[in-house]
């Protein structure tokens, strides 16, 4: 086959040193940068976290002026969705799609190297705001008009830096979805798919639908702010809730964005530490299906408050509700999956039955969140921050803390140290529920949002949040070791690293050979799961 | 079966438990309040239905994740099953659910109608929002007022004040001006912004509306019993987003006309509740100190002097006053040197404390120059009101949002207070020929 003569030409010249990361197309490579890239801006996000935390300690403001704390707010979030969660998946993507489809690379890995290296140049623009005359963009990474109007300097930068980040998602998402289209091995029908590759599918053509509306809505702010116009300001004939509707039109299926690759994680560790096959694949397809068609159209669920029409209300409480549905069926099917299976629990397992267990509490306050009396009372306090931290931190980063001690073998051919990693487990997981569980009971008891200062009554619960993200926070310092540890030496892993694994990338050896798959694997591999022999 | 009426009690039963608990462990409710209105009761009962639900859900989908975490472990030499499908229960968990939430559905689409039926209201309250402060407009009654951050509280609340928050009343939940409304009649909130968008709230009423520039949002409440209930601004609106209180004070029908009567002979100043001796025995109320002695200013819509008197305001609902836009022209009165520093000592405090600081030191960490000495106060007159009027840089132009009288008076104690000593006493007519 062609392709395969070109990738072993280009297997004996690649650079070495830095310009091999530099000008890079090997899918490996550049999910090694995705991934990377990821933690160092988990950590800067986490920066930002600690400094809010170290101010919400106690009443009165210490450490910074109330503008400071908001740019924290808005860059926190900022950072940490398009810095950390987005690109981790990203990377996972890369990594693993062309191993488990059987294919040698990505279908566009050109493009794949613009669409990596766009994003430190798009952070840095990002970050760079900070030191800006009238500091950063601090009007919340929602960038509500007119508040984000009122940013000095920042307010471009802000924006070209977010039309790069849409930029590079959607390049990402147009390379996954031609990869998964055209490079599956042959024998590989879409149903035999593994579930990460469905689910990464889907995120692609959501990312897709969705990037370029985030980019309009910011681009209209840019027009009112620079060239006159007044989509956003009523005295012109403008309205500022339009930018909500557009904002938030992209701003729900990019929950999902950040979610549904994490069900397709855990989709492949359950049954592997379970030993068991995955219960009801097909219907877990369907409901990703379904949780990304119903994403497009619960958006004004985020809100309730601006003063839509009753029956407006009544629409998006309703299509809210059902989401629901679908995603019950996924824990259910996890569920059903671990049910008289033969469980062991390394980290990968911890991190996946804890995302269950957590993922989970994050559903139950969607669901009440969903209600909108009752959502009028939560709306904007902590108990909204608790629940997308239950499904973004406990949710989503522990999908991606789970991948990466599931596949860490694979990439390194080493195996990282077990002990330190259930040491990482549960640090995080006790104080991640030390952090976000009390935020319930702020949010109930009143307490908004967004607040550099609070009355004294919440004093003893913030404590005790800030407490929990203290130890989070450096708990993470314990992945990073292991991380670095596991890449330079340590036990060697086999290919079939653990033995309840299936999937074409357990077939390759570890690690895995600078092209996946040059010749196409025997069908027999495809969908073979070692314990049912199907 | 437990039917609904015993459910509703064994809910009330936990919920008491746990404020029980909470309250003894912290100084706070662990829960939502049960709130004053009808809607912040419903929104109560509906809140902890679904809680119950997810409660519900919760202990069995996470106990047969347990069991299967206990008994199916490979240590303890559990094999695995092949399984890997069963349409009947894929079936099962599909429908249970969808039939959970149309449970859920119903009484919440229920309570949202009433939520959002404003209609037939008793009152009209307008709300509007600033950066940072909230403006109360009593339609019918045709006057308004900022309500901004208490003083103590501001002062505590600056980065390195040494002020410790704990000794502070209400810190950050204390307003200068609160809201006054009447208990048992239904009100209808009409809510707006000035710049950004704010977000009304205060917990008690569930109510949170949206304050949106340009636009005019409606939210109601119908409160059941007089008293102090406070909330704040929930929706991002910049640098002093966390210091916009709400307060509302909530008062039988017959103190609150008599402060609706303070309020109109007041001439624009801010008559707090707190100061008119509450009706213990029905006997008429006599104010202990007397009210601002100016006449009628340019406000155009302001009472008589004599509305002010108690037995005259006691008979005076709300209904009959009249209408905003009878703009009579009064004649202008003179502001005294004593007059113009006790209004002005007001306005400043609500309006340029803030920034200024209540001592009049000002704020250098956003550049707002002090008072006390300032340049400005001590320096020629038509500057000192063409800044004030017009505004320059962050300070805002309040020509736009104080009365000439007001301005009058705030511009004369800031040429006389904090140890300036200009002696100049600024009339309306001035402020008036140098808009």
């Amino acid at each position: 086959m062609h392709t395969t003569a070109v990738a072993h030409e280009h297997h004996a010249e690649h650079p070495s040193g830095i310009w091999r990361w530099i000008t890079t197309t090997n899918h490996k490579d550049i999910g090694t940068l995705y991934l990377c890239f990821s933690l160092l801006m988990f950590f800067v996000g986490g920066l930002f976290a600690m400094l809010i935390r170290a101010e919400l300690f106690e009443p009165g403001m210490q450490l910074m002026d109330p503008a400071f704390f908001n740019e924290m707010t808005t860059l926190h979030g900022l950072v940490m969705i398009f810095g950390a969660i987005m690109p981790a998946f990203v990377g996972l993507a890369n990594w693993m799609i062309p191993m488990m489809i059987g294919a040698p690379d990505m279908a566009l890995p050109r493009m794949n190297n613009w669409s990596f290296w766009i994003l430190p140049f798009a952070f840095t623009l990002l970050l760079s705001t900070m030191f800006m005359p009238g500091g950063g963009p601090a009007a919340g990474w929602t960038m509500y008009a007119p508040l984000m109007l009122q940013t000095g300097m920042a307010l471009p930068f802000t924006i070209f830096a977010v039309h790069l980040l849409g930029i590079s998602s959607v390049m990402g998402a147009i390379n996954i979805i031609a990869t998964v289209l055209n490079l599956r091995a042959p024998g590989m029908s879409l149903l035999k798919m593994p579930l990460f590759v469905w689910t990464w599918l889907i995120t692609a053509y959501l990312l897709i639908a969705v990037m370029p509306v985030l980019a309009g809505a910011v681009t209209m702010e840019l027009m009112d702010k620079y060239f006159g116009t007044s989509f956003f300001n009523a005295a012109g004939g403008g309205d500022p809730v339009l930018y909500q509707h557009v904002f938030w039109f992209f701003g729900h299926p990019e929950v999902y964005v950040m979610i549904l690759p994490a069900f397709g994680i855990i989709s492949e560790i359950i049954p592997t530490f379970s030993r068991k096959p995955l219960f009801g694949y097909t219907s877990m397809v369907y409901a990703v299906a379904s949780i990304a068609f119903l994403s497009f159209i619960v958006w004004a669920h985020h809100m309730f408050t601006v003063g839509m029409p009753l029956a407006a209300d009544l629409f998006f409480m309703f299509s809210t509700m059902l989401i629901a549905v679908p995603t019950g069926v996924k824990v259910f099917n996890w569920v059903a999956t671990m049910w008289r299976g033969s469980l062991s629990f390394e980290t990968p397992m911890l991190f996946a039955i804890a995302f269950v267990f957590l993922f989970t509490i994050g559903g139950f306050s969607g669901v009440m969140l969903a209600l909108v009396p009752a959502d009028w009372q939560y709306h904007q306090t902590y108990f909204v921050v608790a629940h997308f931290h239950y499904v973004l931190v406990t949710g989503a980063a522990f999908a991606i803390m789970a991948g990466v001690y599931y596949w860490l073998p694979k990439w390194t051919g080493h195996m990282y140290n077990e002990t330190l990693g259930k040491w990482h487990f549960w640090l995080t997981a006790i104080s991640a529920n030390l952090l976000y569980f009390p935020m319930h009971f702020l949010g109930l008891a009143g307490m908004p949002r967004r607040i550099p200062d609070y009355p004294v009554q919440f004093t003893d619960l913030n404590q005790i949040v800030s407490i929990g993200g203290f130890v989070f926070g450096a708990s993470q310092l314990i992945f990073l070791y292991v991380i670095i540890q596991c890449i330079r030496g340590g036990k060697k892993a086999e290919a079939r690293a653990w033995d309840g694994a299936h999937g074409l990338e357990w077939t390759l050896p570890s690690p895995p050979p600078y092209h996946s798959f040059t010749e196409p694997p025997p069908a027999k591999l495809i969908w073979t799961h070692p314990y049912t022999g199907e | 079966m437990v039917d609904k009426k015993q459910f509703k009690a064994l809910c009330k039963v936990l919920a008491a438990t746990l404020a029980l608990v909470s309250s003894a462990a912290f100084s706070m409710d662990l829960n939502m309040p049960v709130g004053v209105t009808p809607t912040s009761h419903e929104v109560y009962d509906l809140h902890m239905y679904v809680f119950w639900v997810c409660v519900g859900i919760g202990v069995v989908v996470f106990s047969l994740m347990i069991i299967s975490i206990i008994w199916h472990r490979k240590a303890a030499g559990h094999k695995a099953a092949h399984f890997h499908d069963n349409t009947a229960l894929e079936v099962i968990w599909t429908i249970v659910p969808v039939i959970i939430l149309v449970a859920l559905a119903i009484p919440a689409a229920k309570v949202l109608v009433n939520m959002t039926n404003t209609s037939d209201p008793d009152m009209n309250v307008m709300i509007e929002g600033y950066q940072w402060k909230w403006q109360y407009n009593y339609l019918q009654d045709g006057f308004s007022y900022f309500s901004n951050l208490a003083a103590d509280s501001n002062a505590a609340s600056q980065l390195g004040s040494k002020i410790n928050p704990d000794s502070v009343p209400h810190y950050l939940r204390d307003v200068d001006h609160p809201m006054v409304v009447p208990v048992g009649k239904k009100i209808r909130l009409l809510i707006t912004s000035a710049d950004v968008i704010h977000s009304w709230y205060v917990p008690d009423f569930a109510v949170k509306v949206d304050a949106i520039p340009g636009f005019i949002n409606q939210g109601w409440i119908e409160i059941d019993k007089p008293g102090t209930y406070r909330g704040g601004c929930t929706e991002l609106c910049g640098r002093g987003h966390a210091f916009m209180p709400v307060v509302v004070v909530a008062e039988s029908p017959s103190d609150y006309a008599k402060w609706v009567a303070a309020m109109k002979a007041s001439n624009g100043a801010y008559i707090d509740p707190a100061t008119m001796q509450p009706e213990h025995n029905g006997s008429p109320v006599v104010y202990a100190t007397p009210l601002l002695n100016i006449n009628a200013g340019n406000s155009a819509q302001l009472e008589p002097a004599a509305a002010v008197l108690p037995a005259t305001a006691s008979k005076a609902p709300a209904a009959t006053a009249k209408p905003a836009s009878g703009k009579p022209v009064a004649a202008e009165k003179n502001l005294t040197m004593a007059s113009a520093m006790k209004l002005g000592k007001q306005v400043f405090d609500s309006n340029c404390a803030a920034c200024h600081m209540a001592d009049g030191k000002g704020n250098a960490e956003i550049g707002a120059p002090a008072i006390a000495g300032g340049p400005i106060p001590n320096g020629p007159l038509a500057a000192h009101i063409a800044l004030v009027l017009h505004g320059k840089g962050i300070m805002p132009a309040w020509g736009a949002r104080l009365s000439d009288m007001q301005l009058a008076a705030v511009i004369t104690f800031e040429r006389n207070a904090f140890g300036n000593h200009q002696g100049d006493v600024v009339q309306p007519t001035q402020i008036r020929a140098a808009r």
